[in-house]
């Protein structure tokens, strides 16, 4: 039973982790792609202290929002799996990609500005956003998975 | 550039010498009051973001009903009657300039209308220039006016927030000032007139959120100050057709952290003359002429919202060398500070229950 639950938490921090440091290192590069289009050259060096600048400054409460998302997301996607036969690798990157998005819908209404996280603002980065959430979702798949094989 | 924005935060407070001053409330009861004209009378008017424009009369009450006749205005979150300006001949006339959204959460941006006012109501309501394209949300409108000398008028807009990349798009109003004649029509020498991309009411563009601008007339400099991000609040002293860089310059970061620039400054882009990092959200500004207050002479005066202050900025040759924190012991969002023909400074504090506040000499 502990071995179980702790399989769960090492899958959580891990999807946890990498949904957050992909996110940011994404919401970073459609931010400085929007730059570039307004005429400003991007060095790679620019590139990479920004990315970094970024995961220090907007990951940490990115990593927030992501840990609430998955703490609501898994466990549903783990429920579901009890009355639907679909395969962990499918079901669990789609909850967190699910439920990321419906996140950023609830945020966005919240807050007081329109969109929050800027590269949402367009469908090609919230889709690149989710992408990153349900790459969380199959690492989580993946983890439990080798607890049981 | 290092060195540069060392020196562009450099001016830092003095602060400890408040002047010889007494807050005094004038009127209290006013929701989110957003700016105030005097009146030739004594009296004042003033907007309410809601859309209602309320009249204090020369003993300073406040008359109950609003003032009829305002146009419908698009009030939600940032949104609705922002500022009103009396025409130059307003004694004669009776004209009247508001600024305003219209439209709705899906479509709206920044109006500009005129009309008569009796000393009761608004007649003879005219719009005379919409901002466009209109966009989706409720922030960033700018909604500030100026007179120029030359017979024209300034107004300042927003980027609409999640739009701040049409700041450098001269092919629309966002992010940007534009320059009317007091018809509302475009001067002939406005500078973007004649680029067929751009549009001919351009001033300036490449702005985030103008809420204050003032014309000082013995310098010939036209003032703004603007919203930055996290940090970035700029004072920029305005050229015709210049670009003020935002977003592709801003010496703040997006709320959530993440850096909507890597450039704080680059070459084509004209410099603030000061940012507030981190910010304290600057809202009205106003230039001090008058008596009541000889030590201010020619100083602005900067209200601020985050801040609950108002900054006042000394400045030689051009330069703030130095700012002084006042009013912070109001504990109040400041929306507007301005001169009055008493020389007195007058404050709007924004508030559901918001104020007007007159500062006066203590002695």
């Amino acid at each position: 039973m502990i071995e179980k639950w702790r399989t769960r938490l090492k899958g959580f921090v891990l999807a946890l982790l990498v949904t957050t440091l992909s996110g940011s290192l994404i919401q970073t590069q459609f931010n400085l792609a929007a730059i570039a289009a307004l005429g400003a050259e991007i060095s790679l060096t620019t590139r990479l202290t920004t990315s970094v600048h970024d995961l220090l400054g907007f990951a940490p409460l990115y990593a927030g929002l992501v840990a609430a998302v998955l703490a609501a997301a898994l466990p549903l996607a783990a429920l579901v799996r009890r009355w639907l036969a679909l395969p962990a690798g499918l079901l669990y990157p789609l909850a967190a990609a699910l439920g990321l998005w419906l996140a950023l819908l609830v945020v966005d209404a919240l807050a007081p500005m329109p969109t929050l996280i800027a590269a949402t603002r367009s469908l090609s980065g919230t889709l690149a956003m989710l992408g990153g959430a349900a790459l969380g979702g199959l690492v989580y798949a993946c983890c439990r998975a080798g607890r049981t094989s | 550039m290092k060195r540069m924005s060392l020196w562009l935060a450099a001016p830092l407070l003095a602060g400890l010498a408040h002047a010889d001053y007494r807050l005094e409330t004038v009127v209290e009861g006013l929701e989110h009051p957003w700016s105030l004209a005097f009146l030739p009378d004594g009296g004042m008017l003033v907007t309410e973001r809601p859309g209602r424009l309320r009249l204090v009369d020369a003993d300073g009450e406040l008359r109950e009903a609003p003032v009829a006749g305002v146009p419908e205005v698009f009030a939600e979150a940032q949104a609705g009657l922002f500022e009103v300006m009396l025409a130059p001949d307003f004694a004669d006339s009776g004209l009247l300039y508001l600024s305003y959204a219209y439209g709705d959460l899906n479509a709206n941006n920044t109006c500009l209308g005129r009309a008569r006012f009796n000393g009761e109501g608004l007649s003879a309501g005219e719009v005379l220039f919409c901002a466009s394209p209109a966009k989706r949300g409720a922030s960033h409108y700018g909604g500030r006016m100026a007179l120029l000398p030359d017979e024209t008028l300034v107004l300042t807009l927003g980027d609409g927030f999640d739009h701040r990349e049409q700041a450098q798009n001269a092919g629309n109003h966002l992010g940007s000032l534009v320059r009317l004649t007091l018809d509302g029509g475009v001067p002939d020498d406005n500078p973007f007139l004649g680029d067929d991309s751009a549009r001919p009411e351009l001033y300036s563009i490449g702005h985030r959120n103008v809420q204050g601008i003032v014309y000082d007339d013995q310098r010939d400099e036209l003032l703004i100050n603007e919203h930055g991000p996290r940090g970035g609040d700029e004072l920029n002293r305005i050229q015709p057709g210049a670009n003020y860089g935002w977003p592709l310059t801003s010496h703040g970061v997006d709320y959530t952290g993440a850096r909507i620039t890597p450039f704080r400054e680059l070459p084509a882009f004209t410099p603030p003359l000061l940012h507030w990092t981190p910010s304290i959200a600057p809202s009205g500004m106003a230039l001090y002429r008058g008596d009541a207050f000889p030590d201010w002479q020619g100083d602005l005066f900067v209200s601020a919202l985050a801040g609950q202050q108002v900054r006042r900025l000394l400045r030689e040759q051009g330069r703030v060398v130095e700012q002084q924190v006042l009013f912070e012991e109001l504990g109040a969002r400041i929306r507007d500070v301005r001169v009055g023909p008493d020389g007195y400074l007058y404050l709007l504090t924004d508030h559901a229950e918001g104020a007007l506040i007159r500062v006066v000499p203590a002695s």
